[in-house]
């Protein structure tokens, strides 16, 4: 062993620790779904103050939202996989809204990240599939090209076309609170779960 | 000389955008072209820094170690599927990529590996080789998507890709020991002209029992 | 050179050859104490499906993942002493090398031992993918991967001896195939310029054992992905085929080791070489190239292969280390013919380490065959098989081997030696019969409970069980009470001056 060997590796092991810490947010997650969550879970964002456009051609801003928990959804209406499923699961709580008012203090809205193809025929349609009503459930998408870059980037979400003229996405459901923050981004699951999360959000 | 022009050209060509984006719009090639030639270009540098490490440092470096370990730390940051979204997603993790992989993972490889003694670099390579065939295999089989960029499909390929490029060093590897060099000889005297005397340079010592 | 620096030389000489006996007597003591060990797990398993004692089911199955995992390392930790031995006098090898070999493997060891008596893991050795997550509660993610990080420090340590093992033969014999003795297997070059016997075995041991860790180390590391994150997965069918060319591989190498054993221990009793002709070498290539042959076959078993494909690949499995045994048998009777050879413990456990590894290879074959597989594969057929050629065989190798160290110590004859050597034997015998009239009689493997008409097997199989550990007790504490006086003994010996054909 040489002079020096010691603490060098020591440099070594102990930055490359700190990195590699670093880069998976304390050894937590290794993808970047998994970083997303965990960063707004422990930050909860604001999110851009960016126009949309709903299925009644109305425009809106999340301000609108203020006071209430707001459950989000990204989705393009021609999707044949991955969106029709959100849509049912927005569909099972709004079903389940319904039943209990209780916890009424939740909105839902679906946002298009494909402006292209979905107009307000297209958001109406798809709106009329799960039975979507505005202003409990807005199927909306925004007013410009930089408020949908602006939205994608702070929500985190990643769209890449697929093969067949569609896209690739991250499916998730996002949950902003009372003052308009992001707080939480969970699962596709069971209504009840979803609501507790969402009524624990605004109290 | 030659060689740092040769490391200047791959690195620029790498950077430059139609090879950038087509190398990185695929998983695998990403993977198993992008990211290695990256390394290349820091190994293609280290015989020219050499000149230029401080002896301490080259001391400290005992038998390659520290070295290597800085490597194998470099290497597995940019294994993460986390960091190869970031890179896609983020200049500045970008041109993190395309400095670190020269620098922190070809040069100290390019460096170290003449410090090691034969056992050792025998061990790294063997060590390599699962680490590569176990990502291919997580990629291949992975029923959810670890990247953001990537689609399931183009994940699957990128497994199966490195799971080739595993089988191909194992094969390569075996073959290159099993033929030592004095297998080789006759052919090489052979290209050089001689005549190929393969008795007389045989290295088969005859031992008492 | 001045007379000051030889004579300084010939101490450096010294001080190495010192250290290496150390670490060898040091290995033998450790195989000698956990062979003891786990026969006695295995004794305890026969018992209890004897219904002499009374093992909770649960115990049981850490007893035999204990026993498996425990058993077939110790064979490799036993290989890999008798090899190094031996190779060490042809090939330039390093004692540290060695020693961190021995030292992995304890930790390992221990890795493993905690992860089935503390944390209760009983996925049997093989930790079929994905029976080590899926518990049921029975164990936790902890010690299942416990289990599997001690299996991997234990590759490392292996990983580093073989690569260490076949950098030597290189540097000697300028390739791998040199170290087989390829050129005068084909008649390139005269069978006299070959390598001695064990340079062969080594070279193929080494081989396949690289090739079947850095692939087990593979299914190592996925596996531990799979216990934290679950939503990694893999094939099931790929794991499994991936586990078993491991472990094929890894418990086939301990004889290809433990065999340089006989080539080197009975020569000596018979006063003439082992005659390493064409044949011999042929032999050695035949079996690695078969060995390499087969194994892509099990990698690719997942692709929907056809039946016949299955069988033909299952039988040469079989047939891999059958050139082998045949040049190997045949070589030790004919060194031992009309040599008028000495027979005492040593010598004799090297001969019947030969007949165990041809008597387990008969059984063997006969579960290869198709019709046969499909009545007998999850019989005790199976373990009366590995157990011939693992216990009369690879261990029968070991102790000779261990016993032949053990004499270079003088002393006043005990007079149990004879004794050992027959209870040992003897017990065997009874042990493995006992398995395979229990398989042929359809008694299920890897049961804790037996019904009642399978008890006599079980009883016999006990009786024998209980002769081999009497047996091998005793060679193994006559071993013990030596170490001291073997590791004072003055080193004369010097290693044999390395070839200068090395050199370039
Ligand atoms: C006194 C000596 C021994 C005894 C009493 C013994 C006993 C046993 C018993 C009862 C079993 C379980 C059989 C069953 O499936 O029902 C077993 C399995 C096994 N034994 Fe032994 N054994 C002995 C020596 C050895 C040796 C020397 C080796 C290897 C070097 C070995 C390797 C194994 C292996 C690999 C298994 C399979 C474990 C499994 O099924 O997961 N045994 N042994
Ligand atoms: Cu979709």
């Amino acid at each position: 062993m040489t002079r020096g060997f010691l603490p060098l590796l020591g440099f070594v092991i102990a930055t490359g620790l700190a990195t590699l810490g670093f880069a998976t947010s304390g050894f937590r997650v290794v993808t970047t779904e998994g970083a997303r969550r965990l960063a707004v879970e422990h930050h909860p964002r604001a999110v851009p103050d960016a126009v949309l456009v709903d299925q009644d051609g109305r425009r809106f801003t999340f301000a609108a939202y203020r006071g209430k928990a707001l459950l989000v959804e990204f989705i393009y209406t021609n999707c044949p996989t991955i969106c029709g499923i959100l849509g049912d699961d927005f569909g099972r709580v709004l079903a389940t809204l319904r039943q209990d008012r209780g916890t009424s203090g939740v909105d839902l809205l679906s946002i298009s990240f494909d402006p292209a193809r979905d107009g307000p025929r297209a958001l109406r349609s798809y709106a009329a599939r799960f039975g979507a009503n505005a202003p409990g459930w807005r199927v909306a998408v925004p007013a410009t090209r930089e408020g949908l870059r602006a939205l994608l980037k702070s929500f985190g979400v990643v769209v890449i076309p697929d093969r067949f003229g569609g896209f690739t996405h991250n499916a998730a459901i996002y949950l902003l609170d009372g003052q308009g923050r992001l707080v939480r981004i969970l699962d596709a699951g069971p209504p009840a779960t979803l609501l507790a999360e969402a009524a624990h959000a605004v109290s | 000389m030659l060689r740092l022009a040769a490391a200047a050209i791959l690195w620029f060509g790498l950077w430059l955008p139609p090879l950038r984006s087509g190398l990185e719009s695929d998983m695998a090639l990403h993977m198993t072209v992008q990211i290695p030639l990256l390394a290349v270009v820091g190994i293609l540098i280290a015989p020219e820094v050499r000149r230029f490490e401080p002896r301490w440092l080259a001391e400290a470096d005992w038998l390659g170690i520290p070295g290597i370990v800085l490597v194998l730390f470099s290497t597995s940051c940019w294994m993460l599927p986390v960091a190869l979204d970031s890179a896609l997603g983020d200049w500045r993790m970008e041109v993190a990529k395309f400095v670190s992989l020269p620098l922190l993972v070809g040069m100290p490889l390019g460096l170290s590996w003449q410090r090691m003694p034969p056992l050792g670099r025998l061990f790294v390579i063997a060590n390599i080789i699962s680490k590569v065939g176990a990502l291919g295999g997580l990629y291949l089989a992975a029923p959810i998507r670890l990247c953001a960029y990537y689609r399931l499909d183009q994940q699957a390929e990128a497994g199966s890709a490195l799971l080739a490029v595993a089988t191909a060093a194992i094969v390569g590897a075996f073959l290159a020991s099993f033929f030592g060099w004095s297998w080789r000889r006759p052919f090489r005297d052979a290209w050089k002209g001689h005549r190929a005397v393969a008795t007389a340079t045989d290295a088969s010592p005859s031992l008492p029992t | 050179m001045s007379a000051n620096a030889g004579r300084a030389d010939r101490a450096g000489v010294r001080d190495g050859e010192t250290a290496a006996r150390a670490v060898e007597l040091a290995y033998i003591a450790v195989v000698a104490i956990v062979l003891l060990l786990m026969m006695l797990f295995g004794l305890t398993m026969r018992a209890a499906q004897a219904q002499y004692l009374d093992v909770q089911p649960r115990l049981f199955y850490v007893l035999l993942t204990m026993h498996g995992a425990g058993m077939v390392g110790i064979a490799g930790v036993a290989g890999a002493v008798v090899m190094w031995h031996f190779v060490r006098r042809h090939v330039p090898v390093n004692t540290t090398v060695f020693l961190a070999n021995l030292v992995l493997f304890l930790i390992g060891a221990v890795l493993i031992l905690g992860s089935g008596f503390i944390g209760g893991f009983a996925g049997a050795w093989t930790f079929l993918y994905p029976l080590p997550a899926h518990s049921n509660g029975i164990w936790s993610a902890n010690a299942a991967a416990a289990y599997m990080l001690g299996l991997l420090v234990i590759g490392v340590g292996f990983l580093l001896l073989h690569l260490d093992v076949l950098h030597g033969i290189w540097r000697t014999y300028g390739s791998l195939a040199n170290g087989l003795g390829l050129k005068q297997a084909i008649g390139l070059k005269p069978e006299k310029t070959g390598p001695p016997p064990a340079v062969p075995a080594a070279t193929m041991a080494s081989i396949v054992n690289v090739l079947g860790i850095v692939i087990g180390a593979v299914v190592l590391i996925l596996s531990l992905v799979n216990l934290y994150v679950p939503s990694f997965t893999m094939s099931a069918l790929v794991a499994k085929n991936l586990i078993y060319f491991f472990g094929h591989v890894f418990i086939n190498a301990t004889i290809y080791m433990a065999v340089i054993a006989v080539y080197e221990i009975l020569p000596l009793y018979a006063h003439h070489p082992w005659k390493t002709n064409r044949i011999f070498y042929l032999a050695w290539v035949a079996s690695t190239v078969m060995v390499l042959i087969v194994y892509p076959h099990h990698l690719l078993m997942d692709f929907a292969m056809p039946p016949w494909a299955l069988v033909v690949g299952q039988i040469i499995s079989y047939l891999s280390g059958l050139p082998v045994l045949l040049v190997t048998a045949f070589g030790a009777l004919t060194v031992v013919h009309r040599s008028g050879l000495r027979w005492d413990t040593p010598s004799g456990l090297c001969f019947l380490g030969v007949l165990g590894w041809a008597a387990g290879v008969i059984p063997a074959i006969a579960d290869g065959t198709i019709v046969v597989n499909s009545v007998m594969h999850n019989t005790q057929w199976v373990p009366g098989h590995f157990h011939t050629y693992l216990l009369l065989g690879t261990v029968a190798m070991f102790l000779g081997y261990m016993t032949w160290t053990a004499k270079e110590v003088p002393h006043e004859t005990i007079g149990t030696e004879p004794a050992a050597f027959w209870l040992y034997v003897g017990g065997g015998i009874i042990f493995v019969v006992a398995f395979l009239a229990a398989g042929s009689a359809s008694v299920p493997r890897r049961y804790a409970v037996h019904l009642a008409p399978w008890l006599t097997y079980d009883r016999i199989g006990s009786l024998g069980a209980l002769l081999v550990v009497l047996g091998v007790g005793i060679m193994v504490v006559q071993f013990l009470v030596r170490v001291p006086a073997l590791a004072r003994l003055p080193m004369t010996a010097v290693a044999q001056p390395l070839p200068e054909a090395a050199a370039e």
